[in-house]
């Protein structure tokens, strides 16, 4: 099923959740609407669900506005962050309780919540409670539930942030398997930009209210549009300097006061006329080098993610963050050398904070 | 070092046993004892004659009648009582009502008021002749000014009234509470799910609020067991004993006809009516508890 939202807008009193969104998503897709707590991505899933009414804008389910629409009759299946499993009921009445509700006959009941009980691996914990299962089976019920009334869309809402990192990283790739397998158009909420990356086909960035981007994840993360995104996706996230960009010698160079940088030509000349600028390099494009043409920076922090050592590091009024080898055994205070990989540096105008590479 | 232990607990336990039992054990005891006696309150030794007062209570129709009254009440007030409630909270909890904190207000005001002052209030309010309740009536068309209060018929059911309209606002802001803990997820997922109002009510509220409901059960059902302030407010158990209730029974026996020894008798038997009656109202209403 189709998603088309024109327009979206939904006011709450004198605050503004969500303005002027627009978005479609194609049928089968999987999309992740990212940005960071109280930027309007839940407020939109739940005018998804029919639980808010838009105050303007229209939402289509493939060719039919839904803005009226009660949430039961919209066919969506939806996981919540807290899961919302009904304590007082087992493992069977909440995920037949959909159907129930639909009138379905009896053995009809029982043969589809067997069938989808057996999909999420939960056929043998029919008869129990909700507080009698682990987080991880919690979760397989919450999505057997949704999954039962066979939807057209699939609606999550921060449906891992609840389970430990492990158990998160198996249900990523089985909710993204089951996605995929059923064909169902899903929208997924979250702030985790790893999950965004990992299992959407497209993400839509939003930041107080706004759509910032609606991107695959490759192109989030290597075209940026906007300094917001840039900044956002990517952990640890992209390092900034404010620049100005001249040609030089048949080149370009990108300089403040304690560096001077190579940009390749093609980046160079589109932010050569911009006068100051911000630049963008991710930690992973700055590499500690022994010699050559390099930056010399102070190691303010270091903090040892295992396989990378990350830097804090301080040269003139910049402060960036760099991912060196850990055998290296660099400590705070030591003076260390930079050489910036610049084929994949970002330049932002500093009043529209657009990028002036990828508009 | 389980002897030291003592040495610190007991000085800590000490005066919260001692005074239970100076005003609760001990009179819990004397009573028991004076129920077992011949007492006119007036000697200082009562006259021991062990179960005669209990076996005078099974034949006695006034005891009978009292405890009637009370069965009445007991059916009735909690079952009015808790669905009005429970009916207004809901509507005030998830309805679009306006106004919502104004009628919380007001349904909760006559909780503060004394229970004799609203028994007065209402006897007005019953007047055969000033009272409004008549007054309506008469401009609705009746003839006769009606006597609320003084028709053995329609006495209980007066009465009864007046405590069911103090009790439900108390119970409203009680189950209130109880609904506005009750997250709101489990009542997006059933509206999802396809679930009507109706059925968020009975699937979603109702079970979540058990354990709510049922403390309010038990409470209600003390209540209806005692019923003394009002009843001895509004008609003293009149007119000809049709709203005579057991603790109006115990003040006649025992401070009108002095006969102490035979009224604590009653007293005993009522204790034990609201013992049991405890003890089943949560036995019958257990549920697994929930957690959410």
């Amino acid at each position: 099923m189709e998603v088309k939202i024109e327009n979206l807008k939904k006011q709450f009193g004198q605050v503004i959740g969500v303005k002027d969104l627009d978005l479609n998503v194609r049928d089968g897709e999987f999309v992740a609407l990212l940005g960071p707590s109280g930027c309007g991505k839940t407020t939109t899933l739940l005018m998804l669900a029919g639980i808010y009414k838009p105050t303007d804008g229209t939402i289509r389910f493939g060719d039919r506005v839904v803005n009226q629409v009660q949430p039961r009759d919209r066919n969506i299946g939806m996981v919540f962050q807290s899961y919302a499993l009904y304590p007082h009921m087992t493992v069977f009445g909440n995920i037949s309780y959909p159907l129930k509700l639909k009138k379905v006959p009896k053995q009809e009941q029982m043969e589809r919540v067997e069938r989808v009980a057996n999909t999420m691996g939960i056929g043998g914990l029919l008869d129990r409670r909700p507080g009698q299962l682990s987080g991880g089976q919690q979760q397989r019920v919450a999505l057997g539930r949704a999954l039962v009334k066979e939807p057209d869309i699939l609606l999550f809402d921060e449906p891992l942030s609840n389970l430990d990192a492990r158990l998160r990283l198996t249900m990523r790739s089985e909710i993204k398997q089951l996605q995929n397998r059923l064909g169902i158009t899903a929208i997924y909420v979250t702030h985790d930009q790893v999950e965004a990356m990992t299992m959407a086909d497209r993400i839509a960035v939003m930041n107080q209210g706004v759509l910032q981007a609606f991107d695959t994840p490759e192109d989030l993360y290597d075209r940026p549009k906007t300094l917001f995104v840039a900044g956002f996706v990517g952990n640890p996230p992209m390092n900034f300097a404010d620049v100005s960009v001249m040609a030089e010698h048949g080149g370009f160079t990108a300089r403040n006061e304690s560096i001077r940088l190579q940009v390749p030509a093609e980046r160079g000349q589109k932010a050569a006329a911009a006068g100051k600028v911000r630049m963008g390099i991710r930690p992973e494009d700055i590499h500690v080098v022994d010699e050559g043409d390099a930056v010399t920076a102070e190691v303010v922090i270091v903090e040892p993610l295992g396989r990378d050592a990350m830097l804090d590091v301080r040269f003139g009024s910049d402060q960036f963050l760099v991912l060196a080898d850990p055998q290296k055994h660099i400590r705070a205070g030591d003076q260390v050398k930079l050489h910036f990989d610049m084929d994949s540096v970002q330049f932002f105008d500093l009043q529209s904070e657009r990028s002036l590479l990828w508009n | 070092m389980s002897k030291n232990k003592y040495h610190i607990i007991i000085p800590f336990l000490l005066p919260a046993v001692v005074l239970y039992a100076v005003f609760v054990m001990f009179p819990y005891g004397k009573a028991i004892y004076i129920s077992l006696t011949k007492w006119r309150g007036l000697t200082p030794n009562p006259e021991f004659i062990g179960l005669e007062n209990f076996q005078k209570l099974l034949g006695d129709d006034l005891f009978w009648n009292a405890l009637s009254h009370n069965l009445i009440y007991l059916i009735f007030i909690p079952a009015i009582t808790l669905s009005i409630a429970l009916y207004l909270a809901f509507l005030l909890t998830h309805g679009k009502a306006r106004f919502s904190r104004f009628y919380r207000v007001t349904f909760f005001f006559p909780q503060v008021m004394s229970l004799v002052a609203i028994g007065v209030l209402w006897s007005f309010v019953y007047h055969p002749t000033i009272g409004i309740l008549s007054s309506i009536a008469g401009l609705l068309g009746a003839k006769e000014p009606i006597a609320w209060l003084g028709n053995p018929d329609v006495a209980l059911i007066a009465v009864g009234a007046v405590v069911v309209w103090q009790a439900v606002g108390f119970y409203m802001v009680l189950f209130i509470a109880g609904m506005e803990s009750i997250p709101v997820s489990y009542y997006e997922a059933a509206t999802i799910d396809g679930a009507s109002r109706w059925d968020l009510f009975w699937r979603i509220t109702l079970p979540m609020l058990w354990d709510t409901i049922r403390t309010a059960m038990v409470f209600l059902a003390i209540g209806a067991i005692d019923m003394f302030a009002i009843t001895q407010t509004m008609t003293e158990g009149g007119p000809n004993r049709s709203t005579d209730v057991l603790a109006t029974y115990v003040y006649d026996r025992a401070f009108l006809k002095s006969n102490f020894g035979y009224a604590t008798a009653v007293a005993v038997a009522m204790f034990v009516l609201a013992f049991l009656l405890s003890l089943l109202t949560m036995r019958a209403t257990q549920r697994e508890s929930l957690e959410y």
